[in-house]
């Protein structure tokens, strides 16, 4: 089964490792793909609509590019929205709510911020059009980073285990359902080629897989692509550098044996991941220091094809 | 005398946890002591001292030649949250019934909110035991860091507001009706939205928790007064990247926002440019033996080198020029390897600040 069967795709990952980007990349890959696509982001994030040059359009979805359209989700506006769905009355959702005492209630049930973006992510799975099919394919959900990514996927259930029975319990086992099945719901988790990442990355895998989650794919980000001197030919040449009279030339030394010794350090991550983790690892080439725009993206969108591509 | 506290915030991947091991190791080396406190929930700090477990209690970090010592301790919500109630009842039996509360049960491990009180109330507790001069905090990315700054101002306003008091009513039909116009509608509403049993099940946890009210509130004030303190100091980490830049001048306003004491920026993992300014491939060409596609490799590589240097410059001179006119600044050096040792957190602690 491809991952563009899903119906729900969540990626997580450490942050700072290239959530959104890889978010945006699959998103353009089901696109092409004619794959009706929803990119989700979380806790009112907008990085993404910018990276189209456009305004984000906040809680309610906006073509983007053919194929893909983008939506924020706050848990603000999408408690309000479930609310509204319970009780029916927008009024008197503002008697409530609006009032003062009732915000840091809200606040303080376990886990429902979380649980009403899974609501809503839930709800939008199933949005038909005039002609009764789904409106999205597919949702691919930029979630929050590591332990607050697990909070999330984990939200409804605890809702199940707090509330036990009743209306409220029904709502929330449907939403488990759906993101604990994992013909589904599948997981991307972002990552970089260096150990401390690789390590919080394989703790996640093993939540995640004790939770019973299908974890599709690991992406390795900021993979260095440099074309540098073989070990063996580098300790041949070394010594004649770093004597070299001119300082431009001596430095080289040490920034080459650093360079050689970073891309070290990113195979042994690499292969420690490997080890571990029984889904497709892939990298990808990124800059860090440097903003992605719309024709990296397609490229990114085109690696992750190649590799993800075949079941 | 309470110790100092200094807070690493940035966002995620920049290296706080890092930052904050390396600026806490160096003060203890300097003759401090020192506790350093990590809230984050991946067991990043464990990891970066190689130690096997910090959960809870403080642990001492192996420190050969110190002149003062380094605690390391990792939150454990659950612990400090039962402290907490156990502190503050009138009788064990009256906090072992909250204990043993399915929502405090729930409440304690999942609510956002809670965590972060709860290593406002650790941070608290540190600084003021005695055994420290100086508190050094990583926190988690940014966006929930916040909360960390919102949890004492967030919990006052919950126990001052009416709701606390109101939930602990006893949840008879006479007690909600004593309550202000418009609450049946408020108790219908939530009960159809979490569902009544578990408004039942909140309600006694509030009315056990009544007694500790009072308590809780004046420990939220504290840690309020030990934040703006005039010897606290809070460092936004970021990197040259442009979305760490991004978050680190969003977190500054917050800063700005709680009146927080702003230290500067630590910019980490920033690439230098070489050396001189000579014709790279020239020279090279010059050495004898040396093969033309090693030249080739080198002469790109510095060529590399000095765009990604010149990029992070940039990067740094747009994130000062935003910040406050006489902000203060730390570039620390790209180690090119994982820094997972005590000299590596040594050799980056040259380009920290250092406490006051």
């Amino acid at each position: 089964m491809s991952l563009l069967d899903k119906r729900v795709i969540f990626v997580t990952g450490k942050g700072g490792t290239g959530k959104t980007t890889v978010a945006v990349a699959l998103g353009l890959w089901a696109a092409r793909n004619g794959r009706s696509t929803l990119l989700v982001e979380c806790q009112g994030a907008r990085h993404i609509a910018p990276l189209f040059r456009q305004a984000s359009s906040g809680y309610t979805p906006a073509p983007l590019h053919p194929g893909l359209a983008a939506m924020s989700i706050s848990a603000q506006e999408a408690i309000e929205d479930y609310v509204v769905q319970q009780i029916k009355v927008r009024r008197l959702y503002s008697l409530v709510f609006k009032n003062r005492v009732m915000g840091p209630f809200m606040d303080a049930v376990p886990g429902l911020h979380n649980a009403v973006h899974l609501g809503k992510i839930y709800d939008l799975s199933l949005e038909e059009n005039s002609a009764g099919d789904p409106i999205w394919d597919l949702i691919i959900v930029d979630a929050p980073a590591t332990g607050h990514g697990l909070h999330m996927l984990a939200s409804a259930g605890s809702m199940m285990e707090l509330t036990r029975a009743g209306p409220v319990y029904e709502g929330v086992k449907k939403v488990h359902e759906l993101i604990s099945d994992p013909s589904q719901t599948g997981l991307v988790l972002t990552c970089l080629p260096e150990e401390l990442p690789v390590n919080e990355t394989i703790a996640l895998y093993t939540q995640l897989r004790k939770a019973n989650h299908d974890v599709s794919a690991v992406v390795l980000n900021e993979t260095i692509h440099m074309d540098l001197p073989d070990s063996a030919s580098w300790s041949q040449i070394r010594p004649s550098i770093a004597a070299h009279p001119n300082q431009s030339i001596s430095g080289l030394a040490e920034l080459t044996d650093r360079w050689l010794g970073q891309l070290r350090h990113q195979r042994e991550a690499r292969l420690k991941l490997k080890a571990v983790i029984d889904a497709t690892v892939l990298d990808l080439p990124m800059l860090a220091d440097r903003r992605v725009g719309f024709s990296e993206l397609e490229q990114l969108s085109e690696i992750l094809a190649q590799h993800l591509s075949t079941p | 005398m309470n110790a100092k506290i200094l807070v690493c915030c940035g966002s995620g991947g920049v290296g706080k946890t890092t930052t904050s091991a390396a600026m806490a190791i160096k003060a203890a080396m300097d003759g401090a002591r020192v506790v350093v406190l990590t809230i984050d929930p991946a067991h990043r700090l464990a990891d970066c001292l190689k130690i096997q477990s910090i959960e809870g209690a403080p642990t001492e970090v192996p420190l050969p030649g110190a002149i003062g010592f380094c605690d390391a301790v990792m939150l454990n919500i659950e612990e400090t949250f039962a402290g907490l109630i156990r502190s503050f009842s009138t009788t064990p039996a009256r906090a072992e019934a909250i204990l043993a509360n399915r929502y405090f049960q729930f409440s304690a491990t999942r609510l956002g909110g809670v965590h972060e009180f709860m290593a406002a109330e650790k941070l608290r507790e540190l600084a003021t035991c005695g055994r420290y001069d100086l508190v050094v905090v990583d926190t988690p990315p940014s966006r929930h860091a916040l909360d960390f700054l919102k949890a004492p101002d967030r919990i006052a306003q919950l126990m001052d507001g009416g709701v606390m008091r109101w939930m602990a009513m006893p949840a008879t039909r006479s007690g909600w009706r004593a309550l202000e116009l418009g609450s049946e509608a408020v108790v219908k509403v939530l009960g159809k939205v979490v569902g009544r049993e578990t408004i039942a099940e909140i309600a006694q946890f509030f009315e056990l928790f009544r007694e500790l009210w009072d308590g809780f509130l004046e420990r939220s004030l504290d840690v309020q007064k030990l934040l703006r303190a005039n010897t606290t100091r809070f460092y936004l980490i970021s990197s040259p990247a442009p979305t760490a830049r991004a978050e680190a001048l969003f977190f500054l306003e917050e800063l700005n926002k709680f009146s927080m004491p702003f230290g500067g920026f630590v910019i980490n993992r920033v690439q230098l440019p070489l050396e001189g300014t000579a014709d790279i491939a020239q020279l090279l060409a010059m050495i004898p033996g040396l093969d033309a596609d090693v030249a080739r490799q080198l002469t790109a590589m510095a060529r590399k080198q000095t765009q990604v240097a010149e990029r992070h410059q940039a990067s740094i001179k747009s994130l000062r020029s935003a910040g406050p006119q006489d902000s203060r600044h730390w570039a620390v050096p790209d180690l090119g390897r994982p820094i997972d040792t005590l000299n590596d957190l040594l050799a980056i602690s040259k380009h920290l600040p250092r406490p006051d």
